[in-house]
Parts: C-alpha cells; structure tokens; sequence
C-alpha cells in the first residue's frame, strides 16, 4: 500500500500572512458609526442618568396601579374588542382582495416591465403611510368611527400584502408556465393553472399574519377615534383612579392578541406544510377530527 | 502525568439507553490508542467521556482528576487539557481561520477579553504556531468555509493544539474525507503524538488505518470492550470478534476508491 | 403468438369529494335560509324550516339520504327554536348579552342532532363530534345575538313588544343564518375530514358580522370619491410653516420635531438590539443555558411582542411624564426589542450546533460559548436585522407623538386637533419622503451585507 507523502514530517517554514486591514478597518467603523449618532441621541433627548434611575420605579407605580384590574365593564370592553377585531378582519379583506391583482402586476415574471414598475411604486407609496396617519387623512371625509379605521388598515395592508404576493408569485417554479404557454394557453390560463395553484397557501399564509398585524394596528386606531378597544385604554390611563379598568382593557387586548396569534399561525403552518401542527392542542384536535376520517369517503388517492 | 483511568464507566443517554457499559480500562501517558467498533458500538461515547461531554456514571479520571461528579468549573479544567477533533469539523464556517483556532484558547484567556474578541498577543502566536505545525499558517485570515475539506480539519486540529493539550480525543477525524487526505490527516496526528507527547485517543471506521498508524487497538461491541491489545497482535479473528462479520472492503480505505 | 392476459375490470373511482363541491350547495343553502326568513312568522315555523333546509343541504351533499335522519333534524330545530323563541320573549328591557347566552343555548339541540346524523354517516363513534357540533350551532347563534347587542339594535326593543311583531325577521335570519353557517360547515367538515368548509364558512361568518358592525358601505365610499375635491381642497396646498406651536418655543418647528423622531429611533434601536441579542441566545433551545431560562425569556419576548407599539408609547407615557421623548424612547426600546428578538432567535434555532461543541469541548463556559461560537454565526443577520428595526423605528416614532411620546408626531396630532388639514398634509408630506428615503438606504444596506 502506497501512500503519497503530501505531509513531509519536517515543517517547511512558512511565511505568516499579515494581518488583512479592511476588517478592522470595518470593525471599528461600525462601532463608532453606532455609538456616535447613540451619543448624539441619548444627548438630544436629555436621557440623564437620574431619569433612567426613576424609570423603573416609575413603570411599577404604573403597573402595581392597574393591579387589580377591573373588570366591571367586561360587557364594554368586550364590545370595543370585538369592534378592533372586526376593523382588523374587513381592513384585511379590503387588502387581499386588491393586492392580489396588484400582486400579478408587480410581478416581474408575469407582467410586462411597463406595469410592473409604476404598481410597484405605487405599492410602496402606499407602504410609506402608517396606518395612523391614513385613519388621520380619512377622517376628513368619511368621519369618527370604524368605518375610517377599516379603510386605513385596508388601504396600507394592500401595500404591504401587494409586495409579498408579488413576491411570492415571482418565486413560483416556471416550469408549469412555460407548459401551459407550450400548449397554447394564454396568459390567464397561464396564471390560473400555472401560478395560482403553486402561490396560493404562501398568499393565503400571508393574508393571515397580515390579520394578526392588523388586530395590533386596529387596537391603535381608537387613538384618532377610528373605533376600538385603543382609545379605552388611554382614556383610562388618564386618570389614577381608573388605572385598574386600563389593566382590564390591556389584559384582555393581550388575551386577544395572543389567541389570534396562536389560531393564525397554526392554520398558516396547516396550509403551508398541507400538515396539521403538532402542538399538543393541535394534536388533541387531530385526535377528535381524525377520528371521523373515513378512508372511503375522503379524497385519498392512494 | 496524563493519565486516564476509566473505573466501571458507564453512560446512559436521557432516553435511558445505556451507551458504555462498565468499561474498566487505562491509558497511559503519550500512548496513541485507535478505537473500533460497529456503527453504534460507542466509540464517540467512550472518547465523550473523557471530557464530560455524555452523562458518565463511575469514574473517570484524567490526570488523577475526577470527571464524574465535577463542578461546572472543574470540568471545564479538565476540558482544557484535552483537545478534541470532530468528524464535521465543527468550525464557526463564517469566521476566519484564526479566530477559529482561537477558540482553542477559551479557557486560558480573560472571559470579558474573549466575549469582545481581545486577544492577548500571547495566545495569537500560540494560535499561529498550531496552524504552523499543520502547516496551512498562510490561511490564517481566510473564512473557514473557503478551506478545503483536508484543510478545514487540520485547522480543527489546530484549534485542539491551541489548548496546549495533554490529551487529544479525535473521533472520526477522516470520515469525511477522501482517502488521500485521509492519509496526510492521520500523519499529522501521528507526528503531533510523537513530537509532543500528546496521549492521543482516535475513533476509526477503516481498519487499515487502523492498522498502519495505531500502536494500542481498543475494540468496542454494543457498549462493551471486547479486545484491548497492541494492533501487531491483530487478526481477521479479532475483528471478526469485535465487528461480527468478516471485514469487508467497505471496512478500508482503500477500498473506497 | 402470445396472448395477453384478460384485462383486469377496472374500477373507476368515485369523484372525491373536496371542499369545492361542497361549497355551491352551501352558498344555495345560506340562500334558502335567507328567503325561509321572510317566510317564518314565529319560532317554531322558524325552527321547521331550518330543520328541512339543513337536511335538504346534508341530502344534496350526500351525508345522508335517510328519512329518519330528516325527521330528527325538523324535530329538533323546532323544538330548539321555540325554545329560543320563549327566551327572546322573556326579556324585560333590551337584549343583554347574558340574554344572548341563554338564547343561545337552546340552538345546541340542532347541533346534537346535526353532529348525531353527521357521526352516523361518516362510521365514526366519537361523542366529540356531538359537542362540537353543538357548540358551533349555539355559538354561531351567540355570536349573531351579541353582535346585535353591539350594534345597539336590540337595546331598543321595548318590553311589551312581542318576538314577531318587532325582531321576527331581522334576529331570525341573523341568527339562523350565522348558526347555520357555522353549524352546517363544521358537520360537514366533519363529515369530509377537511378542514375547508369551517373555514370558508367560518371567514364568510365573521365577514358579515364585521360588514354589519362597521357598516361598511362602497357606495359611501363611491359618493365621497365623486365630491373628492371638496375634501382635497381642505388638504392642499400644504403649508410648511405656522406661527407657533402650543406649548413650545416658536423655534420648535418641523426640523426640530424630525430630528427629535431621529434620536428617538436611534436610542429605541441601539438599546433594543443589543438588550435582543442576549435574550435571543437564552430565548432559543439550543443556546439556552437551562430549561428555566428559557421558558422564562420565552414567555417575556411573546408577552413583549403582543402589545402593539402605540400602547408602549402610551404606557411609559404615563409612566414617566406625558410630552416627553424620553418616554418615546423607551417604548422604541420595547418596541426594537420585540421585533429584534423575534427575528434572531428564530435565526439562532438554526445554527451550526457543531462549534458550539468544539468550544465546549475546549473548556469554554456558556457566556462564552454563546459569544464566540454562537454569535459569529448570526452576525450578518444581527446587522441586517438592526438596519430594518430602525427603519421600522422611524415610521413608528412618527406615531407615538400622538400620545405624548415626542417627534413629529406630536406635531401632527397637535395640527390635526386644530383642524389646520393643509399643515397635516405638509407634515405627512416630509414623514413620507423620510420613510422612504430611510428605507432605500436600509435596503440598499442591507443588500450590501447579504
Ligand atoms: N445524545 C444521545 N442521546 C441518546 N442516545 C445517543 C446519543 N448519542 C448516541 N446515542 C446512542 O448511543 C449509542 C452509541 O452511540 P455512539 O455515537 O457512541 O456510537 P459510535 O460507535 O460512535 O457510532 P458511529 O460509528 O456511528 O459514530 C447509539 O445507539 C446511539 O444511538
Ligand atoms: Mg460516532
């Protein structure tokens, strides 16, 4: 057995390299370039040691405050909750169904460059626009109330859900595009057999994490008097004596919040993988749906 | 003195399968000792025990220290006298090679020092000379992943001469690597243990590799020593004995190619 | 020659069924409950047709096309219905949402008796189908009522009204239709083993309801777009600069309210990424440094993470002193910190585990190895990611001004609640153009690294 001698049992001296500059050049550039303007900051805002002592002290008179919460007008605050939870649903709404033909015209595997690029300017005008601000500018015509909420959530969600879908359609495999166009099929079909089948769970996973944002967003609204539980809790907040029912109408937003969150992000895990999660209140419910699963009448090729 | 003694070792992992069952056995300082066995016979747990990497019951001791039942910090002491290579190498891909090799001064360095990368000029050149002594010092500031394969694992076993070891445990260190590179890997470790005395503990899956740089042959079956000789001593009937089967061509080297 | 074996009769398979063929009969279904509405004068009239509606669904579908299932189906909505019919009844002042409850319940029955035919004709045996089912009825009903409630509708009923004269239509069909949606959807799910009709069925619930409450019209929407100029005319031109501003030195004008939002986003990022990076390390399994660590950081992040950014603003507020940027800050920190430590310790789930090893193995402690095994890994993202923190940080900070949290926001709620619409749009106008300006070079950044 032969073996090649590629390590000579001498060590041949070898030259050390030097250490190359532009990494530490880099590194202490990105330091200072975060702690100078961190300096300027802190400076502006007049953040003195002394404050950032009484912080915390402060936050716990606050929340010690609105222990125990009150929940003596559960039934109101149920009301403004479900309110937000509504203004978040139709602003979704609003926002799925134009970006998603805004999606196709930013996309640039399926349209044409000359719409592709003045949709996506559009879309990110859009985006530029907090919420808030566009509840703001709505007011004007269409007044106080959910309805004015509903439309800026809607509105900014049709940007952000624009992007993604257009994202998401661009990342499709073409493969069954350039099938469908082989065979004759025009651009619709192109669109309705080859892209639709393959993007949609993405989009739809994406409609969904939009509804969890905007249940967050809407909870703000009430702030300008665009409905919801927001403007609640800080007209609680106002006042000491009322700082236990601003602990109610936080505790039960978060409750809210939480559950949303949990719902959402399993069924968007259920679409994506086409696999129920495997949770254990996921699997409890697999155990009792399951159950009823009859092989013969479901749709199982096998 | 560098010596391991294992007294009754045993491992049992959290799923309450017993890897390493009652293993009495001593290796002696500056010895260079290859481990075989089937896939699943617990090398990688044997050499784990040494460094307190496996749940270990018994006793275990490295230089007359104590590995069952060691504080955090003792073990940590006792980790920083033995180097270990890894079969997937096991570098940080995204950082350079030297900085790579200077984790195998952790334990030596101030910890504030090391947490904002400091190093002290010392531990740099002890970091240089490891890489020296593999012989690959002029790739000291490239990325760790624009390394070949071969020469990923010799930076891993610079990392291991950093620490100065007494002790280096290799477990697989050329399972991944092709038979030509596989030769130059296991003569740098052959040359380390030599030069420098390091008691050097490696887990095989090809048998002539064994055979052409082993002294002291430990044979492993389903957690148990099953042999424990000098590798002369070595025939078709012992690895019939320690793997169950005759040795086939998928047991060499060689016989990969 | 050879002959070829008989070919073997094949069997073509039935067409399976899916979500979709499903879905036309339940859009006829919620029709006919509609019309059957107008039709039903009373309780149990209500009930019958229900009862004959829901089985003239479950017989178009196939789930069942036995008479005996009909007829427990018609005898139970109409007793369920009258029943529902006496609570209505036999409220004093409005419907209160206890009421609603009560009225609810009562729905249950339809649910037993539709989840009792659905269990039967799928060969499952689980009792849980019976309950789920009877909660979705009751619940779709409830749901219907409370939604009433909210609405106001039926605060306004007097007690000496009878259940016909005044709710008859509206609060039946309201209520068949919710329990029937939902109620037929999850015992047909069921049925089907598919999750897709409770989900169409309930999403097209939830819509209504939420239509109905917000009262959302495209025709308003329309008439306001044909007078469009009368509102933009409040908006333009935009008017950059104004006298003085209320309780601010007239030199307190937008740059200084701009530069104000910038340090806010800056200190709300610095501090929110670096206090992250630890509680992302300890918040991910595999960089954990025990169990209780771990749901601890865990569970903090989530509950960070819930609560929406203006209410941090609103909360430190209070906390430490309205009008203050310094209370800004310290809802961007909150605020930075959430999104930060989502991102990485979702990124640190999936590390290389192997360095973490070798650096255990070369006698490292935890801190150590989290900093240089560990850390070096997600670098490129931790920069990536604190670039998009603080771009998100400046749309945000433009927000929480309107709590009293400081920056430019404070300056456009303080115009808005003047009325002063053209001096809103120019502050809008400079928030938009900075929006995006921060966000080229975040992205353009952000490239730069990846
Ligand atoms: N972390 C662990 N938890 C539970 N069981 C483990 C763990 N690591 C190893 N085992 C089990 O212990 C036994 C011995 O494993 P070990 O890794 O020591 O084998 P090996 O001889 O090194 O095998 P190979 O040649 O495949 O590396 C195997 O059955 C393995 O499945
Ligand atoms: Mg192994």
């Amino acid at each position: 057995m032969t073996v090649p001698d590629l390590a000579p049992d001498a060590i041949p001296d070898m030259a050390r390299p030097a250490e190359p500059l532009a990494p530490k050049v880099i590194k202490w550039a990105v330091t200072f370039g975060i702690l100078i303007p961190f300096i300027w900051a802190v400076a502006g805002l007049e953040v003195s040691p002394s404050r950032m002592w009484a912080a915390p002290g402060q936050v716990w008179v606050l929340i010690s405050g609105m222990f125990p919460p009150d929940f003596t007008e559960m039934g109101r605050l149920m009301t403004k909750l479900l309110e937000s939870i509504y203004v978040a649903w139709i602003g979704t709404l609003i926002g799925a169904m134009f970006s998603f033909p805004a999606g196709f015209m930013a996309a640039a595997n399926i349209s044409p460059r000359w719409l592709v690029a003045p949709t996506r300017a559009i879309l990110s005008a859009i985006r530029a626009f907090p919420e808030l601000i566009l509840a703001i500018i709505f007011i004007v015509p269409f007044g106080l109330g959910p309805f004015t909420g509903a439309m800026a959530i809607g509105l900014h969600s049709i940007g952000t859900l624009g992007k993604l879908t257009s994202e998401v359609i661009e990342g499709v495999d073409d493969g069954p595009l350039e099938a469908i166009g082989a065979s004759g099929g025009t651009t619709m079909l192109r669109m309705r057999f080859g892209v639709v089948p393959q993007a949609m769970p993405n989009i739809v996973a994406y409609w969904l994490y939009r509804f969890e944002i905007n249940v967050r967003a809407s909870a703000v609204l009430g702030l300008v008097g665009a409905g919801g539980i927001g403007a609640e809790i800080v007209a609680r907040l106002r006042f000491r004596g009322d700082w236990p029912k601003a602990g109610a109408a936080l505790i039960l937003t978060i409750v809210a919040v939480l559950v949303i969150d949990a719902a959402s992000a399993a069924i968007r895990r259920r679409i994506i993988t086409g696999q129920p999660s495997q949770s254990p209140i996921s699997k409890w419910m697999t155990a009792i749906t399951g159950s009823h699963r009859d092989p013969r009448l479901t749709a199982d090729p096998s | 003195m560098s010596r391991i003694q294992f007294t009754g070792t045993t491992v049992t992992y959290p799923g309450g399968l017993t890897a390493l069952k009652d293993v009495d056995l001593v290796i002696e300082e500056g010895e260079f000792v290859v481990i075989v066995g089937l896939s699943g016979a617990g090398k990688s747990t044997l050499l784990r025990s040494i460094n307190g990497l496996v749940p270990v019951t018994g006793s275990v001791t490295v230089d007359g220290r104590e590995v069952v039942g060691a504080s955090n910090r003792e073990i940590r002491e006792i980790r920083s006298d033995v180097g270990m290579i890894f079969q997937t190498f096991n570098l940080v891909n995204r950082a350079r090679v030297i900085n790579n090799v200077l984790m195998g001064r952790l334990s030596m360095v101030p910890r504030w020092r090391s947490m904002f990368g400091l190093w002290p000029a010392h531990d740099k050149e002890i970091a240089m000379q490891s890489l020296e002594r593999v012989g690959i010092v002029e790739k000291a500031y490239v990325r760790a992943s624009d390394l070949s394969g071969g020469q990923q694992q010799r930076v891993g076993i610079a990392r291991a001469l950093a620490q100065e070891p007494k002790v280096i445990l290799a477990d697989e260190p050329v399972a991944s690597l092709d038979p030509v590179t596989s030769h130059v890997v296991m003569r740098d470790l052959q040359r380390i243990n030599r030069d420098l005395g390091i008691t050097t503990i490696i887990n095989l899956h090809f048998l002539d590799l064994a055979r052409q740089y082993g002294q002291r042959l430990i044979g492993l079956k389903d957690g148990l020593l099953v042999f424990d000789g000098n590798i002369k001593d070595v025939d078709d009937d012992v690895f019939r004995g320690i793997y169950g089967r005759a040795i086939t061509p998928d047991d060499l080297v060689e016989g990969r190619r | 020659m050879t002959t070829f074996a008989e070919p073997q009769a094949q069997v073509r398979p039935p067409e399976p069924r899916t979500g979709r063929t499903v879905l036309l009969p339940f859009i006829a279904f919620a029709a006919a409950l509609y019309v059957i509405g107008y039709a039903g004068e009373a309780g149990p009239v209500w009930g019958l047709l229900i009862g004959l509606s829901t089985f003239g669904l479950f017989w178009w579908i196939k789930v069942t096309r036995s008479f005996v299932d009909g007829i427990v189906l018609v005898v139970a909505s109409t007793i369920s219905y009258s029943m529902f019919n006496v609570v209505v009844a036999s409220r004093e002042i409005g419907v209160t949402s206890g009421l609603a409850f009560r009225a609810a319940l009562p729905i249950a029955i339809i649910g037993i008796a539709a989840g009792w035919v659905t269990q039967r004709n799928s060969g499952g045996t689980r009792v849980s189908t019976i309950v789920i089912s009877a909660s979705a009825w009751a619940g779709g009903a409830y749901v219907a009522l409370l939604t009433a409630v909210a609405v106001g509708v039926l605060d306004r009923v007097r007690p000496g009204q009878t259940t016909t004269q005044l709710l008859t239509f509206g609060l039946f069909i309201a209520v068949g239709v919710a329990s029937g949606i939902l109620g037929a959807t999850t015992n047909v799910s069921f049925w089907l083993g598919k999750a897709t009709p409770l989900a169409v069925g309930g999403g097209a619930l939830v819509t209504i309801l939420a239509w109905n409450e917000i009262g959302f019209s495209a025709y308003e929407i329309w008439v306001k777009l044909l007078n469009i100029g009368d509102f933009l005319g409040e908006f333009w031109p935009p008017q950059f600069t104004w006298p003085k501003s209320l309780g601010q030195p007239s030199s307190f004008n937008m740059g200084k309210a701009l530069i104000e939002t910038f340090q806010i986003a800056i200190v709300g990022a610095t501090v929110g990424c670096f206090v992250a990076a630890p509680l992302s390390f300890m918040a991910s399994r595999p960089t954990a440094p025990n169990a209780a660590v771990y749901w601890i950081s865990k569970s903090f992040l989530n509950l960070v993470r819930t609560i929406p950014d203006l209410f941090w603003a609103v909360f430190f507020a209070t906390a430490v002193g309205f009008g203050k940027p310094f209370a800004g800050a310290l809802a961007m920190i909150m605020f930075s910190l959430a999104i930060m430590a989502k991102l990485l310790s979702e990124t640190v789930d999936a590390i290389d585990l192997g360095p973490l090893e070798a650096a255990r193995a070369a006698g490292a402690t935890h801190g150590q190895v989290i900093a240089r095994a560990a850390f070096p890994q997600v670098l490129p993202n931790f920069i990536a990611y604190g670039l998009y923190v603080f771009e998100l940080n400046i749309r945000a900070s433009v927000v929480i001004g309107f709590v009293g949290a400081g920056g430019i926001g404070r300056l456009l709620d303080e115009r808005r609640q003047f009325f002063r619409w053209d001096e809103v749009m120019a502050i809008v106008l400079v928030i938009f153009a900075v929006v995006l300006v921060i966000e080229a070079v975040s992205i353009y950044a952000r490239r730069r690294i990846a």
